[in-house]
């Protein structure tokens, strides 16, 4: 089986979904509290299905995507987080060079929603396919 | 606390590092609200004090201030805010 494309996991339902409730819990509206939310994708080996877990709350700009849990049965094949701060304000939408550095050294797609859109960065697609380490693949 | 690295010296006629690093904090602080997380550069280049924040954990995603200061005004010539 092909691990799925950075194209693929933004069109998934389930991926969709938590890029939204992601984006709601960032609290983009509110100027004091808000901060970046995001989690893991997995795909599972059997038969394809796709699920999401979340991770810890991160930081006005930033958070901790580097320990993946074990899901059994499934593999990481990407990740997602949102870019809260306002493009209106002078930030920068788009993955910042630690984003696109964190997502090489992962080998999977990293998935970014921002004010201004959905943004990905790193492999197009698991590097190395649906083989190896359940988690990264590095 | 943020961790600072600096190329501390600066020629006569031009504001020194620390002032460099104060200006850009200011901006950092009302922008980020916690510079904890940061490791902080300064350089002083032909255009002006660079001043970087990078955040300092491995498996992180997201970014910090970058800035640009005027050496001889201590404007701020350009910032970048990432995250």
């Amino acid at each position: 089986m092909q691990a799925p494309t950075s194209t693929e996991l933004l069109k998934n339902p389930e991926v969709q979904r938590a890029l939204e409730q992601a984006w709601a819990d960032s609290l983009a509206d509110d100027p004091a509290l808000r901060h970046e939310e995001g989690g893991w994708i997995f795909c599972e080996v059997a038969k394809g299905a796709i699920m999401t877990k979340r991770a810890p709350s991160g930081k006005r700009a930033g958070m901790d995507l580097g320990s993946p849990p074990i899901e059994p049965g499934f593999m990481v094949v990407g990740t997602f987080h949102t870019h809260p701060n306002p493009t209106a304000d002078g930030w920068r939408s788009g993955p910042s060079e630690l984003d696109k550095q964190t997502a090489q050294a992962a080998g999977v797609p990293f998935l970014i929603r921002a004010d201004d859109g959905d943004y990905s960065t790193g492999p197009d697609s698991r590097r190395g396919g649906m083989a190896g380490n359940p988690g990264y693949p590095t | 606390m943020s961790s600072v690295l600096t190329q501390p010296s600066s020629p006569p006629g031009l504001i020194a590092a620390d002032q460099a690093l104060s200006i850009a904090q200011a901006d950092a602080l009302a922008a980020y609200r916690d510079l904890s997380p940061y490791r902080v550069q300064l350089v002083l280049e032909d255009d002006g004090w660079h001043v970087d924040y990078e955040l300092k954990k491995t498996g992180w995603v997201g970014g910090g201030p970058h800035y640009v200061i005027d050496a001889r005004t201590g404007a701020i010539a350009s910032k970048r805010y990432e995250q």
